[in-house]
Protein backbone atom coordinates (compact mmCIF):
# COMPACT_ATOMS: atom_id res chain seq x y z
CA UNK A 1 0.00 0.00 0.00
CA UNK A 2 1.46 3.35 -0.90
CA UNK A 3 2.22 5.70 1.76
CA UNK A 4 -0.25 8.44 0.92
CA UNK A 5 -2.90 5.82 1.07
CA UNK A 6 -2.48 4.59 3.98
CA UNK A 7 -2.08 8.03 5.66
CA UNK A 8 -5.38 9.13 4.10
CA UNK A 9 -6.98 6.03 5.49
CA UNK A 10 -5.13 6.07 8.81
CA UNK A 11 -7.21 9.71 8.71
CA UNK A 12 -10.80 8.03 8.01
CA UNK A 13 -9.88 5.09 11.39
CA UNK A 14 -8.94 7.31 13.35
CA UNK A 15 -12.54 8.98 14.15
CA UNK A 16 -14.20 7.34 16.77
CA UNK A 17 -16.48 4.51 16.00
CA UNK A 18 -14.96 4.05 12.52
CA UNK A 19 -13.74 -0.02 12.04
CA UNK A 20 -12.59 -0.04 8.98
CA UNK A 21 -12.13 2.27 5.87
CA UNK A 22 -10.91 1.11 2.54
CA UNK A 23 -10.19 1.53 -1.28
CA UNK A 24 -11.94 -0.31 -3.74
CA UNK A 25 -12.25 -0.51 -7.55
CA UNK A 26 -15.91 0.83 -8.25
CA UNK A 27 -16.70 -1.58 -11.01
CA UNK A 28 -15.13 -4.80 -9.26
CA UNK A 29 -15.87 -4.51 -5.93
CA UNK A 30 -11.81 -5.18 -5.01
CA UNK A 31 -9.79 -3.92 -2.27
CA UNK A 32 -6.62 -1.36 -3.66
CA UNK A 33 -5.49 -0.61 -0.35
CA UNK A 34 -7.52 -1.11 3.59
CA UNK A 35 -7.73 -0.25 7.29
CA UNK A 36 -10.06 -2.46 8.66
CA UNK A 37 -10.01 -3.71 12.34
CA UNK A 38 -10.19 -7.23 13.54
CA UNK A 39 -12.96 -9.69 12.66
CA UNK A 40 -14.12 -6.95 9.87
CA UNK A 41 -14.46 -8.95 6.35
CA UNK A 42 -12.72 -6.39 4.41
CA UNK A 43 -13.56 -8.13 1.03
CA UNK A 44 -17.25 -8.63 1.85
CA UNK A 45 -17.83 -4.79 2.40
CA UNK A 46 -15.43 -4.08 -0.50
CA UNK A 47 -17.67 -6.23 -3.10
CA UNK A 48 -21.04 -5.37 -0.94
CA UNK A 49 -20.46 -1.42 -0.62
CA UNK A 50 -19.44 -0.79 -4.54
CA UNK A 51 -22.83 -3.05 -5.47
CA UNK A 52 -24.44 -1.02 -3.77
CA UNK A 53 -23.42 1.89 -4.92
CA UNK A 54 -23.50 1.04 -8.81
CA UNK A 55 -27.30 -0.57 -7.93
CA UNK A 56 -28.29 3.02 -6.40
CA UNK A 57 -26.42 4.71 -9.20
CA UNK A 58 -29.24 4.73 -11.84
CA UNK A 59 -31.53 5.87 -8.99
CA UNK A 60 -30.05 8.54 -8.22
CA UNK A 61 -29.77 9.63 -11.94
CA UNK A 62 -33.17 8.73 -12.85
CA UNK A 63 -34.24 10.93 -9.70
CA UNK A 64 -32.20 13.86 -10.91
CA UNK A 65 -29.74 13.88 -7.91
CA UNK A 66 -26.95 12.97 -10.39
CA UNK A 67 -24.12 10.82 -10.11
CA UNK A 68 -23.11 9.93 -6.14
CA UNK A 69 -21.22 12.22 -4.40
CA UNK A 70 -21.68 10.36 -1.31
CA UNK A 71 -23.95 7.29 -0.14
CA UNK A 72 -24.63 6.89 3.61
CA UNK A 73 -27.05 3.67 4.44
CA UNK A 74 -27.88 3.59 8.30
CA UNK A 75 -28.32 0.03 9.82
CA UNK A 76 -29.12 -0.80 13.43
CA UNK A 77 -25.91 -2.19 14.33
CA UNK A 78 -23.89 -0.07 11.81
CA UNK A 79 -23.32 2.50 9.54
CA UNK A 80 -22.04 1.97 5.54
CA UNK A 81 -20.64 5.33 3.76
CA UNK A 82 -19.33 5.39 0.53
CA UNK A 83 -17.43 7.91 -2.05
CA UNK A 84 -16.26 7.79 -5.18
CA UNK A 85 -13.21 9.33 -6.17
CA UNK A 86 -10.70 9.74 -9.57
CA UNK A 87 -9.61 7.02 -11.72
CA UNK A 88 -12.24 4.64 -10.60
CA UNK A 89 -11.97 4.37 -7.04
CA UNK A 90 -14.29 4.29 -4.08
CA UNK A 91 -13.82 5.04 -0.72
CA UNK A 92 -15.94 2.98 1.62
CA UNK A 93 -15.99 3.19 5.41
CA UNK A 94 -17.67 1.06 7.70
CA UNK A 95 -18.60 2.58 11.72
CA UNK A 96 -20.72 2.37 14.22
CA UNK A 97 -24.22 3.52 13.93
CA UNK A 98 -23.32 6.44 16.26
CA UNK A 99 -20.48 7.79 14.25
CA UNK A 100 -19.83 11.64 13.55
CA UNK A 101 -20.80 11.38 10.11
CA UNK A 102 -19.51 15.03 9.57
CA UNK A 103 -16.42 13.99 10.71
CA UNK A 104 -15.44 10.75 8.73
CA UNK A 105 -16.91 12.92 5.79
CA UNK A 106 -14.30 15.62 6.18
CA UNK A 107 -11.58 12.33 6.16
CA UNK A 108 -12.93 10.98 3.06
CA UNK A 109 -12.79 14.15 1.07
CA UNK A 110 -9.03 13.81 2.45
CA UNK A 111 -8.66 10.34 0.77
CA UNK A 112 -10.15 11.44 -2.26
CA UNK A 113 -7.81 14.31 -2.77
CA UNK A 114 -5.00 11.72 -1.85
CA UNK A 115 -6.36 9.18 -4.82
CA UNK A 116 -6.09 12.37 -7.59
CA UNK B 1 -36.12 -21.82 -9.74
CA UNK B 2 -32.53 -22.05 -10.74
CA UNK B 3 -31.61 -23.66 -13.42
CA UNK B 4 -28.72 -25.47 -11.60
CA UNK B 5 -28.50 -29.80 -13.14
CA UNK B 6 -25.87 -31.35 -10.76
CA UNK B 7 -24.39 -34.98 -11.66
CA UNK B 8 -23.26 -34.87 -7.62
CA UNK B 9 -26.63 -33.93 -5.64
CA UNK B 10 -24.57 -32.53 -2.86
CA UNK B 11 -23.35 -30.02 -4.88
CA UNK B 12 -26.77 -28.64 -6.31
CA UNK B 13 -27.88 -26.12 -2.75
CA UNK B 14 -24.73 -24.90 -2.42
CA UNK B 15 -24.37 -24.53 -6.16
CA UNK B 16 -27.87 -22.99 -6.62
CA UNK B 17 -26.99 -19.97 -3.36
CA UNK B 18 -23.52 -19.31 -4.95
CA UNK B 19 -25.88 -18.33 -8.47
CA UNK B 20 -28.15 -16.58 -6.84
CA UNK B 21 -25.83 -14.51 -4.68
CA UNK B 22 -22.87 -13.88 -7.08
CA UNK B 23 -25.66 -13.41 -10.02
CA UNK B 24 -23.73 -16.09 -12.12
CA UNK B 25 -24.82 -16.06 -15.54
CA UNK B 26 -23.05 -19.61 -16.32
CA UNK B 27 -21.47 -22.14 -14.13
CA UNK B 28 -19.29 -25.68 -14.37
CA UNK B 29 -18.39 -27.58 -11.43
CA UNK B 30 -15.66 -29.82 -12.48
CA UNK B 31 -13.06 -32.02 -12.39
CA UNK B 32 -9.85 -31.08 -13.60
CA UNK B 33 -9.90 -33.94 -16.12
CA UNK B 34 -13.22 -31.89 -17.28
CA UNK B 35 -15.66 -34.17 -16.42
CA UNK B 36 -18.59 -31.93 -15.07
CA UNK B 37 -20.13 -32.56 -12.18
CA UNK B 38 -22.85 -29.61 -12.03
CA UNK B 39 -23.57 -26.79 -14.40
CA UNK B 40 -25.85 -23.52 -14.24
CA UNK B 41 -27.16 -21.67 -17.49
CA UNK B 42 -25.72 -23.08 -20.13
CA UNK B 43 -28.80 -24.48 -22.80
CA UNK B 44 -26.25 -27.02 -24.81
CA UNK B 45 -23.72 -29.54 -24.30
CA UNK B 46 -21.66 -28.42 -26.77
CA UNK B 47 -21.27 -25.27 -24.94
CA UNK B 48 -20.47 -26.98 -21.62
CA UNK B 49 -18.10 -29.67 -23.60
CA UNK B 50 -16.33 -26.74 -24.99
CA UNK B 51 -16.20 -24.68 -21.56
CA UNK B 52 -15.19 -27.42 -19.08
CA UNK B 53 -12.61 -28.37 -22.06
CA UNK B 54 -10.78 -25.13 -21.81
CA UNK B 55 -11.37 -24.11 -18.34
CA UNK B 56 -9.45 -27.43 -17.39
CA UNK B 57 -7.25 -26.44 -20.16
CA UNK B 58 -6.03 -23.04 -18.91
CA UNK B 59 -5.82 -24.49 -15.09
CA UNK B 60 -3.55 -27.04 -15.80
CA UNK B 61 -1.61 -24.50 -18.08
CA UNK B 62 -1.33 -21.70 -15.36
CA UNK B 63 -0.70 -24.22 -12.62
CA UNK B 64 2.46 -25.20 -15.05
CA UNK B 65 3.32 -20.91 -15.55
CA UNK B 66 2.91 -21.06 -11.43
CA UNK B 67 5.44 -23.85 -11.03
CA UNK B 68 8.07 -22.42 -13.16
CA UNK B 69 8.15 -18.97 -11.16
CA UNK B 70 8.22 -20.69 -7.91
CA UNK B 71 4.37 -20.70 -6.84
CA UNK B 72 2.80 -23.55 -5.68
CA UNK B 73 -0.68 -22.73 -7.66
CA UNK B 74 -2.58 -20.16 -8.73
CA UNK B 75 -5.72 -19.45 -6.47
CA UNK B 76 -7.43 -18.37 -9.13
CA UNK B 77 -8.27 -16.61 -12.37
CA UNK B 78 -10.18 -13.51 -14.07
CA UNK B 79 -10.53 -12.29 -16.60
CA UNK B 80 -12.93 -9.18 -16.98
CA UNK B 81 -14.12 -8.58 -20.95
CA UNK B 82 -16.74 -5.51 -21.80
CA UNK B 83 -19.78 -7.12 -20.83
CA UNK B 84 -18.71 -10.22 -18.98
CA UNK B 85 -16.15 -11.41 -17.13
CA UNK B 86 -14.98 -14.81 -16.43
CA UNK B 87 -13.77 -16.52 -13.10
CA UNK B 88 -11.56 -19.53 -12.76
CA UNK B 89 -10.72 -21.26 -9.47
CA UNK B 90 -9.38 -24.27 -8.18
CA UNK B 91 -10.80 -25.84 -4.52
CA UNK B 92 -9.79 -28.51 -2.41
CA UNK B 93 -12.59 -30.66 -1.41
CA UNK B 94 -11.78 -34.35 0.49
CA UNK B 95 -13.22 -35.67 -3.36
CA UNK B 96 -10.09 -33.81 -4.44
CA UNK B 97 -9.41 -31.25 -6.06
CA UNK B 98 -12.64 -29.37 -8.03
CA UNK B 99 -12.89 -26.36 -10.68
CA UNK B 100 -14.85 -24.01 -11.22
CA UNK B 101 -16.00 -21.77 -14.06
CA UNK B 102 -17.58 -19.07 -13.50
CA UNK B 103 -19.29 -16.29 -16.39
CA UNK B 104 -20.81 -13.23 -15.18
CA UNK B 105 -22.25 -9.74 -16.35
CA UNK B 106 -21.95 -6.04 -15.57
CA UNK B 107 -24.70 -6.83 -12.88
CA UNK B 108 -22.07 -8.51 -10.83
CA UNK B 109 -18.31 -8.16 -10.09
CA UNK B 110 -15.59 -9.86 -9.51
CA UNK B 111 -15.88 -8.74 -5.73
CA UNK B 112 -18.97 -10.27 -5.62
CA UNK B 113 -17.90 -13.32 -7.02
CA UNK B 114 -14.97 -14.22 -5.05
CA UNK B 115 -16.81 -13.51 -2.20
CA UNK B 116 -19.73 -15.59 -2.48
CA UNK B 117 -17.03 -17.95 -3.68
CA UNK B 118 -15.43 -18.82 -1.00
CA UNK B 119 -18.49 -19.23 1.14
CA UNK B 120 -19.52 -22.05 -1.74
CA UNK B 121 -15.89 -23.62 -1.63
CA UNK B 122 -17.09 -24.01 2.38
CA UNK B 123 -20.58 -25.60 1.77
CA UNK B 124 -18.90 -27.79 -0.56
CA UNK B 125 -16.05 -28.85 1.52
CA UNK B 126 -18.96 -29.27 4.73
CA UNK B 127 -21.14 -31.58 2.21
CA UNK B 128 -18.82 -33.31 -0.15
CA UNK B 129 -19.06 -37.37 0.90
CA UNK B 130 -15.77 -39.49 1.25
CA UNK B 131 -12.73 -39.47 -1.07
CA UNK B 132 -13.27 -41.66 -3.81
CA UNK B 133 -10.17 -43.93 -4.82
CA UNK B 134 -8.37 -41.70 -7.24
CA UNK B 135 -7.59 -43.42 -10.52
CA UNK B 136 -5.12 -42.15 -13.73
CA UNK B 137 -6.72 -40.01 -16.10
CA UNK B 138 -5.75 -41.27 -19.56
CA UNK B 139 -7.42 -39.79 -22.36
CA UNK B 140 -9.67 -42.36 -22.94
CA UNK B 141 -11.04 -41.71 -19.20
CA UNK B 142 -11.38 -38.15 -20.21
CA UNK B 143 -13.40 -38.41 -23.01
CA UNK B 144 -15.60 -41.51 -21.36
CA UNK B 145 -16.30 -39.40 -18.22
CA UNK B 146 -17.15 -36.02 -19.59
CA UNK B 147 -19.49 -37.68 -22.04
CA UNK B 148 -21.05 -39.71 -19.34
CA UNK B 149 -21.36 -36.38 -17.20
CA UNK B 150 -23.37 -34.52 -20.62
CA UNK B 151 -25.59 -37.21 -20.56
CA UNK B 152 -26.59 -36.61 -17.30
CA UNK B 153 -26.03 -32.72 -17.28
CA UNK B 154 -28.81 -32.68 -20.73
CA UNK B 155 -30.57 -36.05 -20.19
CA UNK B 156 -28.92 -37.68 -23.01
CA UNK C 1 -23.36 -41.21 -7.53
CA UNK C 2 -24.97 -40.35 -10.48
CA UNK C 3 -28.98 -40.85 -11.26
CA UNK C 4 -30.80 -41.39 -14.64
CA UNK C 5 -32.90 -38.60 -15.83
CA UNK C 6 -35.83 -40.92 -15.23
CA UNK C 7 -35.31 -42.32 -11.75
CA UNK C 8 -34.41 -38.82 -10.70
CA UNK C 9 -37.70 -37.32 -11.78
CA UNK C 10 -39.05 -40.98 -10.07
CA UNK C 11 -37.44 -39.88 -6.87
CA UNK C 12 -38.50 -36.53 -6.32
CA UNK C 13 -42.03 -37.77 -6.82
CA UNK C 14 -42.65 -38.93 -3.61
CA UNK C 15 -46.63 -40.52 -4.21
CA UNK C 16 -48.10 -43.07 -6.47
CA UNK C 17 -46.90 -42.46 -9.99
CA UNK C 18 -49.76 -43.14 -12.51
CA UNK C 19 -49.35 -45.40 -15.00
CA UNK C 20 -49.62 -42.56 -17.58
CA UNK C 21 -46.68 -40.64 -15.96
CA UNK C 22 -44.55 -44.09 -16.07
CA UNK C 23 -45.21 -44.60 -19.49
CA UNK C 24 -44.56 -41.01 -20.24
CA UNK C 25 -41.54 -40.54 -17.86
CA UNK C 26 -40.58 -44.03 -19.99
CA UNK C 27 -40.77 -43.21 -23.31
CA UNK C 28 -39.07 -39.51 -22.04
CA UNK C 29 -35.67 -41.94 -21.21
CA UNK C 30 -36.26 -43.75 -24.37
CA UNK C 31 -36.28 -40.75 -26.65
CA UNK C 32 -35.27 -37.57 -24.54
CA UNK C 33 -35.82 -35.64 -27.48
CA UNK C 34 -39.33 -36.35 -27.68
CA UNK C 35 -41.95 -33.59 -26.68
CA UNK C 36 -43.35 -35.91 -24.53
CA UNK C 37 -41.96 -33.49 -21.15
CA UNK C 38 -44.31 -31.11 -22.28
CA UNK C 39 -47.41 -33.27 -21.46
CA UNK C 40 -45.48 -35.37 -18.35
CA UNK C 41 -44.79 -31.98 -16.76
CA UNK C 42 -48.33 -30.80 -17.57
CA UNK C 43 -49.95 -33.96 -16.07
CA UNK C 44 -47.21 -33.82 -13.16
CA UNK C 45 -48.35 -29.82 -12.49
CA UNK C 46 -51.90 -30.89 -12.26
CA UNK C 47 -51.11 -33.28 -9.68
CA UNK C 48 -49.60 -30.27 -7.65
CA UNK C 49 -45.71 -32.29 -7.80
CA UNK C 50 -44.85 -28.80 -9.15
CA UNK C 51 -40.96 -30.00 -7.97
CA UNK C 52 -41.11 -33.04 -10.27
CA UNK C 53 -43.13 -30.97 -13.05
CA UNK C 54 -40.47 -28.34 -12.49
CA UNK C 55 -37.34 -30.86 -13.37
CA UNK C 56 -39.39 -32.36 -16.79
CA UNK C 57 -39.85 -28.75 -17.87
CA UNK C 58 -36.40 -27.60 -17.21
CA UNK C 59 -34.87 -30.51 -19.59
CA UNK C 60 -37.32 -30.15 -21.85
CA UNK C 61 -36.35 -26.61 -21.87
CA UNK C 62 -32.56 -27.26 -22.38
CA UNK C 63 -32.88 -29.86 -24.98
CA UNK C 64 -35.46 -27.18 -26.67
CA UNK C 65 -35.33 -23.69 -25.72
CA UNK C 66 -36.37 -22.38 -29.19
CA UNK C 67 -39.43 -24.34 -28.73
CA UNK C 68 -41.59 -21.98 -27.22
CA UNK C 69 -44.32 -24.44 -25.45
CA UNK C 70 -41.31 -25.60 -23.13
CA UNK C 71 -41.06 -21.79 -21.66
CA UNK C 72 -45.15 -21.84 -21.23
CA UNK C 73 -45.38 -24.85 -19.56
CA UNK C 74 -42.30 -23.93 -17.54
CA UNK C 75 -44.07 -20.69 -16.76
CA UNK C 76 -47.24 -21.95 -15.56
CA UNK C 77 -45.04 -24.84 -13.03
CA UNK C 78 -43.17 -21.27 -11.80
CA UNK C 79 -46.55 -19.56 -11.26
CA UNK C 80 -48.22 -22.42 -9.49
CA UNK C 81 -44.64 -21.95 -7.42
CA UNK C 82 -45.20 -18.59 -6.54
CA UNK C 83 -42.15 -17.60 -8.36
CA UNK C 84 -44.25 -14.88 -10.36
CA UNK C 85 -41.30 -12.93 -11.65
CA UNK C 86 -39.49 -15.46 -13.30
CA UNK C 87 -43.09 -16.95 -14.59
CA UNK C 88 -43.31 -13.44 -16.39
CA UNK C 89 -39.91 -14.00 -17.79
CA UNK C 90 -40.68 -17.18 -19.00
CA UNK C 91 -43.74 -15.97 -20.40
CA UNK C 92 -42.06 -12.97 -22.19
CA UNK C 93 -39.27 -15.65 -23.64
CA UNK C 94 -42.30 -17.34 -24.65
CA UNK C 95 -44.15 -14.55 -27.00
CA UNK C 96 -40.85 -13.59 -27.92
CA UNK C 97 -40.48 -16.62 -29.50
CA UNK C 98 -44.55 -16.87 -30.72
CA UNK C 99 -45.93 -13.59 -31.31
CA UNK C 100 -49.05 -14.87 -30.69
CA UNK C 101 -48.68 -17.61 -28.28
CA UNK C 102 -52.09 -17.89 -26.61
CA UNK C 103 -50.74 -19.36 -23.22
CA UNK C 104 -48.64 -16.99 -22.70
CA UNK C 105 -50.56 -14.04 -23.03
CA UNK C 106 -53.13 -14.84 -20.82
CA UNK C 107 -50.96 -15.74 -18.30
CA UNK C 108 -48.95 -12.34 -18.73
CA UNK C 109 -52.40 -10.94 -18.72
CA UNK C 110 -53.12 -12.66 -15.03
CA UNK C 111 -49.78 -11.27 -14.00
CA UNK C 112 -50.27 -7.83 -15.31
CA UNK C 113 -53.97 -7.83 -13.79
CA UNK C 114 -52.45 -9.60 -9.90
CA UNK C 115 -49.99 -6.18 -10.09
CA UNK C 116 -52.22 -3.99 -10.68
CA UNK C 117 -51.19 -2.80 -14.10
CA UNK C 118 -54.67 -3.05 -16.00
CA UNK C 119 -53.27 -1.87 -19.18
CA UNK C 120 -50.68 -4.56 -19.20
CA UNK C 121 -53.33 -7.42 -18.15
CA UNK C 122 -55.97 -5.85 -21.16
CA UNK C 123 -53.22 -5.67 -23.52
CA UNK C 124 -52.06 -9.01 -23.03
CA UNK C 125 -55.57 -10.42 -22.82
CA UNK C 126 -56.58 -8.58 -25.67
CA UNK C 127 -53.64 -10.43 -28.29
CA UNK C 128 -54.96 -13.34 -26.56
CA UNK C 129 -58.22 -12.93 -27.99
CA UNK C 130 -57.28 -12.08 -31.08
CA UNK C 131 -55.63 -15.20 -31.17
CA UNK C 132 -58.14 -17.63 -30.03
CA UNK C 133 -61.70 -15.39 -30.21
CA UNK C 134 -63.28 -18.40 -28.80
CA UNK C 135 -61.64 -18.78 -25.70
CA UNK C 136 -64.09 -18.20 -23.39
CA UNK C 137 -61.58 -18.36 -20.43
CA UNK C 138 -59.68 -15.40 -22.08
CA UNK C 139 -63.35 -13.25 -23.26
CA UNK C 140 -64.49 -13.18 -19.62
CA UNK C 141 -61.24 -12.63 -18.13
CA UNK C 142 -60.68 -9.13 -20.90
CA UNK C 143 -64.33 -7.89 -19.99
CA UNK C 144 -63.59 -8.11 -16.33
CA UNK C 145 -60.17 -6.36 -16.40
CA UNK C 146 -61.96 -3.90 -18.72
CA UNK C 147 -64.69 -3.72 -16.40
CA UNK C 148 -62.24 -2.77 -13.41
CA UNK C 149 -60.16 -0.44 -15.99
CA UNK C 150 -63.38 1.58 -15.57
CA UNK C 151 -64.47 1.87 -12.45
CA UNK C 152 -60.93 3.27 -11.98
CA UNK C 153 -61.19 5.81 -14.54
CA UNK C 154 -64.13 6.53 -12.63
CA UNK C 155 -62.84 6.66 -9.55
CA UNK C 156 -63.55 10.14 -7.89
CA UNK C 157 -60.45 10.68 -6.01
CA UNK C 158 -57.18 8.58 -7.21
CA UNK C 159 -55.33 6.69 -4.58
CA UNK C 160 -51.88 7.79 -5.80
CA UNK C 161 -52.10 11.32 -5.30
CA UNK C 162 -53.75 11.35 -1.71
CA UNK C 163 -51.02 9.74 -0.04
CA UNK C 164 -48.95 12.87 0.51
CA UNK C 165 -51.74 14.85 0.30
CA UNK C 166 -51.02 18.53 1.86
CA UNK C 167 -46.97 17.88 2.00
CA UNK C 168 -44.49 20.34 -0.15
CA UNK C 169 -43.36 17.96 -3.51
CA UNK C 170 -46.53 15.53 -2.82
CA UNK C 171 -46.29 14.39 -6.60
CA UNK C 172 -42.67 14.94 -7.78
CA UNK C 173 -40.64 14.69 -5.19
CA UNK C 174 -42.15 12.14 -2.94
CA UNK C 175 -42.77 8.06 -3.63
CA UNK C 176 -44.06 5.44 -1.98
CA UNK C 177 -43.36 2.07 -4.06
CA UNK C 178 -42.90 -1.65 -2.65
CA UNK C 179 -39.77 -3.54 -2.58
CA UNK C 180 -40.41 -5.08 -6.32
CA UNK C 181 -40.74 -1.47 -7.39
CA UNK C 182 -44.61 -1.08 -7.88
CA UNK C 183 -45.73 2.33 -7.44
CA UNK C 184 -48.10 2.44 -4.63
CA UNK C 185 -48.27 6.77 -4.33
CA UNK C 186 -46.71 9.85 -4.73
CA UNK C 187 -44.32 10.79 -7.75
CA UNK C 188 -41.13 11.67 -8.90
CA UNK C 189 -40.38 13.79 -12.06
CA UNK C 190 -37.59 14.56 -13.92
CA UNK C 191 -35.50 17.91 -15.06
CA UNK C 192 -37.65 18.19 -17.68
CA UNK C 193 -41.16 17.36 -16.25
CA UNK C 194 -41.34 13.74 -16.99
CA UNK C 195 -42.65 11.33 -15.08
CA UNK C 196 -39.94 8.98 -13.81
CA UNK C 197 -41.75 7.16 -10.86
CA UNK C 198 -41.45 3.96 -12.35
CA UNK C 199 -37.92 3.90 -13.53
CA UNK C 200 -37.34 5.52 -10.32
CA UNK C 201 -38.92 3.00 -7.85
CA UNK C 202 -37.71 0.02 -9.89
CA UNK C 203 -34.18 1.59 -9.86
CA UNK C 204 -34.53 1.88 -5.93
CA UNK C 205 -35.72 -0.82 -5.25
CA UNK C 206 -33.26 -3.73 -6.95
CA UNK C 207 -30.77 -0.88 -4.61
CA UNK C 208 -33.11 -1.73 -1.64
CA UNK C 209 -32.33 -5.88 -1.86
CA UNK C 210 -28.43 -5.03 -2.11
CA UNK C 211 -28.70 -2.61 1.21
CA UNK C 212 -30.92 -5.45 2.52
CA UNK C 213 -28.06 -8.29 1.49
CA UNK C 214 -25.12 -6.06 2.35
CA UNK C 215 -26.73 -5.33 6.51
CA UNK C 216 -27.06 -9.20 6.29
CA UNK C 217 -23.53 -10.05 5.62
CA UNK C 218 -22.25 -7.38 7.35
CA UNK C 219 -23.83 -8.02 10.43
CA UNK C 220 -25.42 -4.56 10.66
CA UNK C 221 -29.15 -5.12 11.31
CA UNK C 222 -31.94 -4.02 9.47
CA UNK C 223 -31.08 -1.12 7.79
CA UNK C 224 -33.64 1.95 8.38
CA UNK C 225 -32.95 4.55 5.72
CA UNK C 226 -30.16 5.55 3.16
CA UNK C 227 -29.33 8.96 1.84
CA UNK C 228 -27.65 9.77 -1.50
CA UNK C 229 -25.81 13.01 -2.61
CA UNK C 230 -25.47 14.31 -6.12
CA UNK C 231 -24.35 17.42 -8.06
CA UNK C 232 -28.73 17.73 -8.30
CA UNK C 233 -29.57 17.34 -4.67
CA UNK C 234 -30.20 14.20 -2.44
CA UNK C 235 -32.51 11.63 -1.76
CA UNK C 236 -33.15 10.25 0.99
CA UNK C 237 -35.23 6.42 1.05
CA UNK C 238 -36.13 4.61 4.22
CA UNK C 239 -38.54 2.12 4.92
CA UNK C 240 -42.23 2.01 5.33
CA UNK C 241 -44.59 -0.11 7.06
CA UNK C 242 -46.34 -3.37 5.00
CA UNK C 243 -42.91 -4.05 3.02
CA UNK C 244 -42.79 -0.34 1.25
CA UNK C 245 -40.71 1.88 0.39
CA UNK C 246 -40.66 5.89 0.74
CA UNK C 247 -38.46 7.67 -1.32
CA UNK C 248 -37.92 11.15 -1.02
CA UNK C 249 -35.99 13.56 -3.23
CA UNK C 250 -34.91 17.72 -3.36
CA UNK C 251 -32.51 19.99 -4.76
CA UNK C 252 -29.48 21.08 -3.48
CA UNK C 253 -30.98 24.05 -1.48
CA UNK C 254 -32.52 21.20 0.76
CA UNK C 255 -30.11 20.20 3.47
CA UNK C 256 -29.95 16.88 4.62
CA UNK C 257 -30.94 17.31 8.26
CA UNK C 258 -34.39 19.31 6.63
CA UNK C 259 -34.69 16.52 4.25
CA UNK C 260 -34.19 14.24 7.24
CA UNK C 261 -37.29 15.77 8.77
CA UNK C 262 -39.03 16.21 5.58
CA UNK C 263 -38.89 12.01 4.88
CA UNK C 264 -40.17 11.23 8.80
CA UNK C 265 -43.00 13.47 7.54
CA UNK C 266 -44.04 11.43 4.49
CA UNK C 267 -43.27 8.02 6.14
CA UNK C 268 -46.30 9.38 8.91
CA UNK C 269 -48.28 9.94 5.76
CA UNK C 270 -47.56 6.79 4.02
CA UNK C 271 -48.34 4.95 7.28
CA UNK C 272 -51.73 6.42 7.78
CA UNK C 273 -52.73 5.82 4.32
CA UNK C 274 -51.42 1.85 4.08
CA UNK C 275 -53.21 1.34 7.26
CA UNK C 276 -56.32 3.27 5.71
CA UNK C 277 -55.94 0.67 2.82
CA UNK C 278 -55.95 -2.24 5.06
CA UNK C 279 -59.63 -4.13 3.72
Amino acid sequence: MSEQFKQALDGITRVRGVRGALMVTDDDGLIIADAVMEGVRGDAVAALAASLSARMAKATVGAGVGEQHFLHLQAENGTLLSMPAPNGVLIVVLAENDVNVGLVRLEMLRAVEAVK
Amino acid sequence: MSRVRAVEPWIEDPLVRFVTEAGARLTLIMTPSGQVLAQHGFTRAVDVMAAAALGAAIVSSTREIATTIGEETFRALNHQGIQHGIFLAEMATPRGPLLALVVYGPESSVGLVQLFYEDLVQELVAACPDEEPTKPVIAADFERDLHNSLAFLFGR
Amino acid sequence: MRYRQSSDLTRCWGRPVSSDIRAMTAELASNPDSLVFLELGEALRRRGQLYAAAKAAVVGLERHPQLADSHDLYARILVDMGHLQQAYDEWQATVELDPQHLGAHKGLGFLCYRWGDLDGALEHLELAVAADPMDQSVVQALQMVRGAAAELTEAPEEPQQSVFQGLDGAHHGLLLFDTRGRVLGGGMSSHLGEDVSRDVAAYVSGGCQEADRSSRILELGDWRWMVLEGPGGSMHVSRSPSNTLLLVARDGSVPSGRLAVLAKRAAEAARQWLEAQQP
